[in-house]
């Protein structure tokens, strides 16, 4: 184990720019489960969170037909595989006071499959 | 004046976990259905979400999702010798009044009862002599069997998400679940929450004391999960607003998440909400219902909603209060001993310990309905003897917290004031540093315990108001002091910084403080019309096309939670009327 991570060490410090791991869509679908309790696909279907359908062209906190904290309509963000894999890392570290009930993913293979899975639906 | 709707083939009362599943079951059977439904839409989009739903103010105290006590209420008291008072504020029960039922503001635990309930009389008989059971105990036997009701207690499991520990597949004992619980065919959907720290601070004390601890079956999704229906649940997240509120995260097992929506999407169903029923109709001979009267409470408008089959499904009182105002079925006599309707009504008993630990800190806003191990030992282990202790019954006991919130949950040990500085020192000290451990116990029926009408008081709509009559007995009382003394010495050997003892509940019952909403009977089940309302498909013996569903139906109560069975007899229910009923309208068992 301990030779493995050593080795993805160097590897993540030969890569320039932030690494981002190639998330595969199918397990991204799987893992999607934890989110659609409340994320709909659906353009303009609503639940307890907003839709997530074309989410990659989107900033946070533009649906007009949902209520966002303010702290959501605050953050400025711009959804990109790489900002959505970081608020769902850990939410309320991301955009504190946002009103999201999701404690966060901690495994980034999961938090990139499910941008992938994103990015799929989304086109 | 009263407008009469066209006829429909199913007309439901109160759309809650009952009147939810049957109103899918039946639609998606082909039947034309209409829900009449008290209280208003609720959804978690809108009504539970964050931050708007950690409202202890709004929901905990100012009871926002149950019954409004300006409408309609009960009298109560606690023998037939006393002149009953109206309860004119929510206190021992919380009935909801939204869409969902009290299946929104539930807690999730989830039990299958046994035959021990079931067989009762029977099982006692057998094994201590009919002098066992007193002469004034009405307990009876309710006609249905745990082999019978398996299959839809499974399928209630999995419709609502239950996380838990199989503790006996097929006869075979499973490591760390209950080793009392009746064979199951298979484990829970989900594996059981992580347990808190008082949780498991318990679990090793009782283990020590020689008991058999498990995680507590619970209606909040241990992870994300997929219903076969296809309804979603997010993960629990522990934010401890479970008992009393909607889940914000769509990780409770709710009716609004689990069945509804279903109901909902199918043509052959309509929700009218704000719809308060006032009576069943019958036919010129009695024989047959033939729809529903309600009143829609926005506009006083009333209406007549004819129906082929009428289904009560709203709260264990209300539809016995529907039975007893719409005159079917005889109404239970307390000096006689005859008449069925408003007979065995049963509640709950218990006994608690608070513990202080001076060098712990629990964090009790962190919790959930299922994130406590419980133990069974004293209650569906047939095995515990309860000759030598003179009861009937049993108890399970649970340790660490549920819904612990920042203006009601103030532990503070014996003996310190109960306001000004003192009480404030002590509040902010103890908070973090006090834990429980509860016991809950059954009820058996009684011949002096039950409902019917009052002879004064009427409700908005100038009906007589429902009167409970109740009291705990003594084979209550004994149950009560042998749970807290295994309450008390569990909690000893755990060596607390101090300690608030259990006491068994031995004072007359009263509707105050908050107790538990797991009222039971009024309108039993069972095999013989001369001493049950409804048939083992909650079928009335008196009008074939009536089925009353919930938690009326139990000729006595548990110390198990109600939903499990509740949500069970619904399905059987639904079988019954959609594989046999319908193709042949008429009694389902001989009477």
């Amino acid at each position: 184990m301990m030779k493995i991570s050593a080795l993805s060490l160097c590897l993540a410090g030969l890569i320039a720019t932030p690494a981002l791991a190639e998330g595969d869509a199918a397990r991204g679908e799987k893992k999607f489960e934890e989110c659609a309790a409340c994320h709909s696909l659906e353009k303009d279907v609503n639940n307890v969170g907003p839709s997530l359908a074309g989410l990659f062209a989107r900033k946070a906190g533009e649906l007009e037909n949902f209520r966002y904290s303010p702290a959501m309509k605050r953050s400025g963000i711009v959804w990109s595989p790489q900002t959505l894999e970081a608020f769902i890392a850990e939410p309320q570290k991301a955009v504190p006071a946002n009103r999201m009930p999701y404690a966060g993913l901690a495994d980034a293979g999961e938090r990139a499959d499910i941008s992938a899975f994103l990015a799929k639906t989304g086109k | 004046m009263v407008t009469k709707l066209k006829e429909v083939d199913a007309v439901v009362v109160g759309l809650g976990w009952t009147g939810g599943i049957l109103a899918k079951e039946l639609a998606e059977a082909g039947l034309k259905v209409v829900a009449l439904e008290r209280g208003e839409m609720r959804t978690t989009a809108d009504d539970y979400a964050v931050p708007n739903i950690r409202d202890e103010l709004r929901y905990v105290v100012r009871h926002d999702l149950m019954m409004d006590t300006a409408r309609d209420t009960l009298t109560v008291r606690n023998n037939p010798s006393q002149e009953a008072l109206p309860m004119r504020r929510l206190g021992s029960f919380l009935p909801g009044d939204v869409v969902g039922g009290s299946g929104v503001h539930w807690s999730g635990h989830t039990w299958r009862w046994t035959d021990m309930e079931f067989k009762a009389r029977s099982m006692y008989e057998e094994r201590y002599g009919k002098a066992f059971i007193p002469a004034d105990m009405s307990i009876q036997d309710w006609g249905i069997t745990y082999a019978e009701l398996e299959p839809y207690y499974d399928r209630f499991e999995y419709t609502a998400a239950i996380s838990g520990k199989a503790g006996n597949i097929g006869g075979k004992l499973q490591d760390g679940g209950n080793p009392f619980e009746a064979p199951r065919a298979r484990d829970y959907p989900l594996p059981p929450l992580t347990p808190i720290l008082a949780s498991v601070m318990f679990d090793k004390a009782a283990k020590n004391n020689g008991y058999h601890t498990f995680p507590r079956p619970s209606a909040n999704a241990s992870r994300a999960y997929t219903n076969p229906d296809g309804a979603k649940f997010g993960a629990c997240q522990y934010c401890g607003y479970c008992q009393r509120f909607g889940c914000e995260a769509n990780a409770k097992g709710s009716p609004h998440v689990a069945v509804i929506p279903f109901a909902m999407k199918n043509p052959n169903f309509e929700l009218r909400t704000h719809a308060w029923a006032t009576k069943i109709l019958k036919d010129s001979i009695g024989k047959k219902v033939t729809g529903v009267v309600y009143t829609n409470v926005l506009t006083g408008e009333e209406f007549e909603q004819p129906a082929g089959i009428v289904l009560l499904c709203a709260y264990v009182l209300n539809n016995v209060h529907l039975m007893l105002t719409s005159g079917i079925g005889a109404p239970y006599d307390p000096a006689s001993g005859a008449g069925v309707v408003g007979k065995n009504y049963c509640y709950q008993t218990g006994a608690g310990a608070t513990l202080f630990f001076e060098d712990r800190h629990f964090n009790p806003f962190m919790n959930a309905g299922g994130s406590n191990y419980t133990m069974d030992d004293f209650n569906t282990n047939w095995n515990f003897d309860r000759g030598p202790h003179g009861f009937i019954g049993g108890y399970n006991i649970g340790g660490g917290f549920n819904t612990a919130l920042p203006i009601g949950y103030r532990p503070v040990p014996q003996g310190t004031p109960q306001w000004g500085r003192a009480w404030k020192s002590a509040t902010a000290k103890y908070y973090q540093t006090a834990m429980n451990i509860g016991a809950s116990g059954s009820v058996m029926a009684n011949r002096a315990n039950y409902l019917d009408l009052d002879p004064t008081y009427k409700n908005a709509f100038g009906q007589p108001l429902m009167r409970m009559t109740f009291d705990y007995k003594d084979n209550e009382h004994k149950m009560g002091r042998h749970a807290a003394d295994t309450v008390n010495a569990i909690a000893k050997s755990m060596n607390p910084t101090a300690m608030n003892a259990a006491t068994a509940r031995t004072d007359p019952w009263t509707v105050v403080p908050y107790q538990s909403t797991h009222n039971t009977g009024g309108a039993i089940m069972g095999v013989n019309p001369k001493n049950s309302a409804l048939n083992k498909y909650l079928q009335s013996w008196d009008c074939h096309n009536l089925f009353v569903v919930g938690a009326n139906a139990f000729a006595h109560n548990a110390s198990y939670n109600p939903t499990g069975p509740v949500g069970a007899l619904a399905y059987w229910t639904a079988d019954a009327i959609k594989n046999r009923y319908i193709k042949n309208p008429g009694p389902l068992a001989p009477a």
